[in-house]
């Protein structure tokens, strides 16, 4: 309830600055930001000073509490959009969908007419991703990882980063130091998109989005909209750092450049990214002129491979080939300890080596061998986590690909949806392409698509946690009652 | 219980006798034939699956001949050619005294590849197929099972079209030797008994594993028998009866008539068809057991055959839920129909899905991954595997909470021990990863995104119609070499799985490998100095 209310606040905060800078637009919007700013404040306050951190917290609990809080965020974060009378009270899915959207750092967008919405909404928006991309980073590198979600313990194992040994004593510390550096880099990606010629406006709005890999822009065309190399360029590279670990960005600051070179998973994430850009370059070559075919597919590449989303083109007009290429980045994602969402590149290490080993003993059936990554071996354990978890991932996106083609939409589209969706990345292939928006979808479609994001971000195994813990907590309470009835 | 006496003097007794002799005299001859003087599994599998596909030659000739056809002198020459190249094979190797296991790999997939090439011979003798591409793509659709081809069947003659079907019937029984004899040595995940309930009732049909070969050989015979006099009293043409039974029950799909099933507009024989499909998916040695006791009950206890039948009758209602159709007679059948062609990995077609919506695509393709149940016929991954896998995320669901409790998967009565479990998720993953590769060779061959994947799925598996371009089974057609020739590949990983055929690979590739690792060592070992 603390989290929750402390996250509330720190979104009325964001309503706050998003109105100031709705003030100085001149636009219609600061209204309506501020009132929503009051009633999540004041929500947001209850919260904080009426509850009271307990101190027994077991792990699973602790997760919860913040699963729920980002429920409750992204609940708060919509009414900004109804509010402000962009999208109509009649639609409040829409407003959750796209606010659930920003929070969970994937960029899919319901909004169709961009020069219509105040620029301070869009300020807020963008700045909803930035938030969430705050609260990931922790997130991602120091609770997950403690909990063991997933296998992600693994992080520790190669990178032995600021990960938090006890939850409650070192994250606070911990939190200081990544947002300390989320901050900086936001700054310099800020200052460099400045400098190669975006307005003050876009180049923060553009800055916060590239950090937490969400990928919404301010501008209906996306990147392409500024038709510059240099803005691509700034863009691909903040686009590379936010898609990596953020610890080990802390390492590599603190320890010099040699942090990078112990950790295994950059060069699969580079290797992954270099390859895709390789493949898509052959792929589009008949297609596009060199110069352009460089550029798109570089673009790409780092885009859809750090899950940000972010458009230069459409590259739904692409060949074939290079959709499949582009959905195979979409389903891996960036690494583990990043903002950016997908299966993670830790984990297709793991299931690489896993499938291996397993060919190698079906040759020599009493073999031991262990898996390793890099110069660590995994303990099978953790390695059977991992397992779990990509199969519970792959198995999700079909069935919310069959779900969604089950309501209506193109297979293609649909399946493409899912990945998307479920990795936090933002565009998808066929009609919801990075020019199209999401209002392709049915609505039941992207109630859908809103359950996958919010259970991708989570990681999965914490939302199965997440309810499985609430109900025990709503198990105990009836129990209490029923204890409290019978004498 | 007392058990019961052994009743000699029925119909199934005899052909269980027939079947048992033919089997032992084909043993015996090979064996005798086999003392050459090297030591090589391989040359005996090859051998012995040229000697043993030869008569399948002679016959379809002899038949053509009859029938006045053009492929008789070409079928009988190519036989003959094959026949005295297996024997002269054979002559030269023998059986060696201990087999290692990465060995016996490699001698199940050179039997694969060599009843491959038999096909691909045929194939392209008779001049059926234009290029030796395409002569690939139809012989691997053949031995596999698969209902992909480019070809009219009206275009065919009897003899070819007799060689077609019978290729995949009898590629289906050699599955059931490999499934009963080799499978559990081999132990790739799931089929065999380390990792099925299914198979090791299989094995426990008997106490010798080749009673247990006989056993469902005679079945699967028995079946097909029933299945042709079913087709012909729907009103099939004998010729057409006897080829669609021999098709439906390998779950194979090739059908003498380009509209498929379709071509006959026969209620009756769509239901027909329907069962029998069922029937191919359905796990042999439960069948047997089944039908011998009369003890219809066992199908309702086996959870494997639950979820199958479950998992047809899920499919169909959301099918139909999803079209906007009324549940009439015709559509219902219309759904069974695709449905059950799906899950069973056949591949019938009954003209063009007219309930078809994109959900019904999408769920169709995911019945074709699932497959039929294990210890069957069918392609796919089959349901147990799936079942298995839904346990195993459950588990770790599980054990996120917490997290040392140690849990054993059960599915039934038995319990799924760890390497079995590896093993199936390892191949799912590399299956997957096939999977990937081959659409983007699909993708550069020039089909679209939607036709590629699903095409590459439905290979795969064995199934053969996909979705994305005109009709359900254009899309050999619409490839070229390069897709032909992957095809052709996938068809063939499919049906052999891929563990062995990576692991075969590896043993061309091992000392590499050794010298590699040596080599990686040696660094290593210098950077921790």
């Amino acid at each position: 309830m603390r989290v929750a209310g402390a996250g509330l606040l720190a979104v009325a905060f964001a309503m706050i600055v998003s109105a100031a800078v709705a003030v100085i637009d001149g636009g219609g919007a600061a209204a309506g930001l501020t009132a929503a700013a009051l009633i999540t404040a004041s929500v947001g306050c209850a919260l904080f000073f009426g509850s009271q951190v307990s101190s027994s917290t077991d792990s699973a609990l602790a997760f919860a509490s913040v699963a729920w809080s980002w429920l409750a965020v992204s609940l708060a974060g919509a009414l900004p959009f109804l509010l402000t009378g962009v999208v109509s009270w009649a639609h409040f899915d829409d407003a959750i969908f796209e606010s659930v959207s920003g929070f969970t750092c994937t960029g899919s967008t319901i909004l169709s007419d961009f020069d219509s919405v105040p620029q301070g909404l869009l300020f807020y928006r963008s700045m909803t991703q930035w938030l969430g991309g705050m609260g990931l980073v922790v997130l991602a590198v120091a609770v997950l990882p403690a909990l063991g979600i997933g296998g992600l313990d693994l992080i520790a194992s190669e990178a032995p980063g600021p990960t938090a040994d006890r939850l409650s004593l070192r994250v606070r510390d911990t939190a200081r130091r990544l947002w300390l550096l989320y901050g900086a880099v936001t700054c310099i990606v800020a200052m460099l998109l400045f400098l190669v010629g975006m307005s003050v406006f876009d180049a923060v709005t553009h800055a916060f989005t590239t950090i937490a890999t969400g990928g919404y822009s301010p501008r209906a065309e996306s990147i392409a909209h500024f038709d510059s190399v240099a803005i691509e360029l700034v863009i691909i590279a903040g686009m590379l750092y936010a898609g990596a670990n953020f610890s080990v960005h802390w390492h590599a600051l603190s320890q010099g450049i040699g942090a990078y070179r112990r950790v295994s998973e950059i060069r699969w994430y580079l290797t992954l990214i270099a390859g895709a850009f390789g493949l898509l370059l052959w792929v589009n070559n008949g297609e596009l002129e060199l110069f352009r075919n460089l550029r798109e597919s570089l673009f790409y590449a780092v885009s859809l491979g750090s899950n940000t989303g972010f458009g230069s083109s459409n590259y739904v007009l692409w060949m074939p080939a290079a959709h499949l290429t582009l959905l195979v980045l979409m389903l891996v994602g960036g690494m583990s300890g990043s903002t950016a969402g997908g299966m993670k590149v830790l984990r297709l290490q793991v299931i690489f080596r896993y499938s291996f080993r397993e060919l190698m003993r079906a040759r020599h059936p009493n073999a031991v061998i262990p898996i390793r990554l890099g110069r660590t071996t995994i303990e099978e354990q953790i390695a059977s986590k991992v397992v779990g978890f990509v199969l519970l991932y792959l198995g999700l996106i079909v069935a919310g690909g069959v779900v969604l083609s089950g309501l209506g939409v193109d297979p293609v589209t649909a399946f493409s949806g899912s990945v998307s969706a479920l990795g936090n990345v933002g565009p998808a292939l066929g009609e919801a392409g990075p020019t199209s928006n999401f209002l392709v979808f049915p609505r039941a479609g992207r109630l859908v698509l809103m359950a996958m994001m919010a259970l991708g971000r989570l990681e999965l195994f914490p939302a199965m946690l997440m309810l499985v813990a609430s109900l025990r907590g709503l198990n105990r309470i009836q129990r209490q009652r029923e204890g409290t009835k019978s004498p | 219980m007392t058990p019961k006496p052994p009743k000699r003097a029925t119909l199934p007794g005899y052909a269980q006798r027939l079947t048992g002799w033919i089997l032992s005299r084909s043993a015996l001859l090979l064996r005798r034939l086999s003392k050459g003087r090297v030591e090589s599994a391989t040359g005996v599998t090859v051998g012995a699956v040229w000697v043993l596909i030869a008569p399948l030659f002679f016959v379809c000739g002899v038949i053509d001949w009859l029938d006045g056809g053009p492929d008789a002198v070409a079928l009988l020459i190519s036989g003959l050619v094959i026949q005295l190249v297996g024997f002269f094979i054979l002559r030269f190797s023998k059986f060696p005294s201990t087999l290692p296991l990465a060995r016996l790999f490699t001698a199940f997939v050179s039997g694969a590849l060599a009843a491959l090439i038999a096909a691909t011979i045929a194939h392209f003798a008779t001049g059926v197929a234009p290029t030796i591409d395409v002569a690939l793509a139809e012989a691997s659709a053949t031995v596999t099972g698969t209902n992909a081809t480019t070809i009219e069947p009206e275009t065919v003659s009897l003899g070819m079209m007799l060689f077609r079907s019978l290729g995949q019937w009898l590629a289906a029984a050699a599955m059931i030797v490999v499934l009963v004899r080799i499978l559990p040595h081999l132990g790739v995940g799931g089929l065999d008994a380390d990792g099925g309930v299914a198979t090791r009732s299989a094995r426990r049909l008997a106490p010798r594993s080749s009673s247990t070969m006989v056993r469902l050989l005679t079945l699967y015979m028995g079946l097909t028998i029933l299945l042709a006099i079913a087709y012909f009293s729907a009103g099939m043409p004998f010729v057409d009866s006897v080829i669609h039974s021999l098709t439906t029950i390998s779950s194979g799909g090739f059908s003498s008539h380009s509209g498929s099933i379709g071509a006959f507009d026969s209620p009756a024989i769509e239901w027909v068809a329907i069962v029998g499909m069922i029937t191919a998916g359905t796990s042999l040695p439960l069948m047997f057991r089944a039908l011998r006791r009369g003890d219809l009950h066992r199908f309702v206890r086996s959870i494997e055959f639950r979820t199958y039948i479950g998992l047809i009758i899920t499919a169909v209602v959301a099918v139909l839920a999803w079209s906007d159709k009324w549940p009439t007679a015709d559509n219902l059948r219309e759904t069974f129909f695709w449905v059950t062609s799906a899950i069973s990995t056949t591949g019938y077609v009954a003209g063009n899905l007219s309930l078809a919506s994109y959900g019904s695509e999408a769920l169709l393709l995911v019945l074709m991954v699932i497959g039929g149940m294990s210890a069957s016929v069918a392609g796919g991954f089959k349901v147990m595997r799936f079942m298995v896998l839904g346990r195993y995320i459950g588990r770790e669901l599980r054990r996120s909470i917490h997290p040392s409790a140690v849990e054993k998967i059960h599915l039934g009565k038995s319990s799924i021990g760890e390497v079995a479990l590896a093993r199936i998720i390892g191949e799912l993953f590399l299956a997957t990863m096939v999977i990937l590769a081959m659409v983007l060779l699909f993708t550069a061959d020039g089909l679209n995104f939607e036709a590629a994947f699903s095409f590459a799925i439905s290979a795969l598996s064995n199934v053969g119609f996909a979705f994305g371009l005109g009709g359900p089974n254009e899309h050999l057609q619409a490839l070229g070499a390069v897709g032909h020739l992957s095809g052709a590949l996938l068809m063939l990983i499919g049906r052999v799985s891929i563990t062995p055929i990576l692991v075969s690979l590896g043993g061309i590739g091992e000392p590499l490998q050794r010298e590699v690792r040596r080599w990686r060592l040696t660094r290593h070992e210098k950077a921790v100095r």
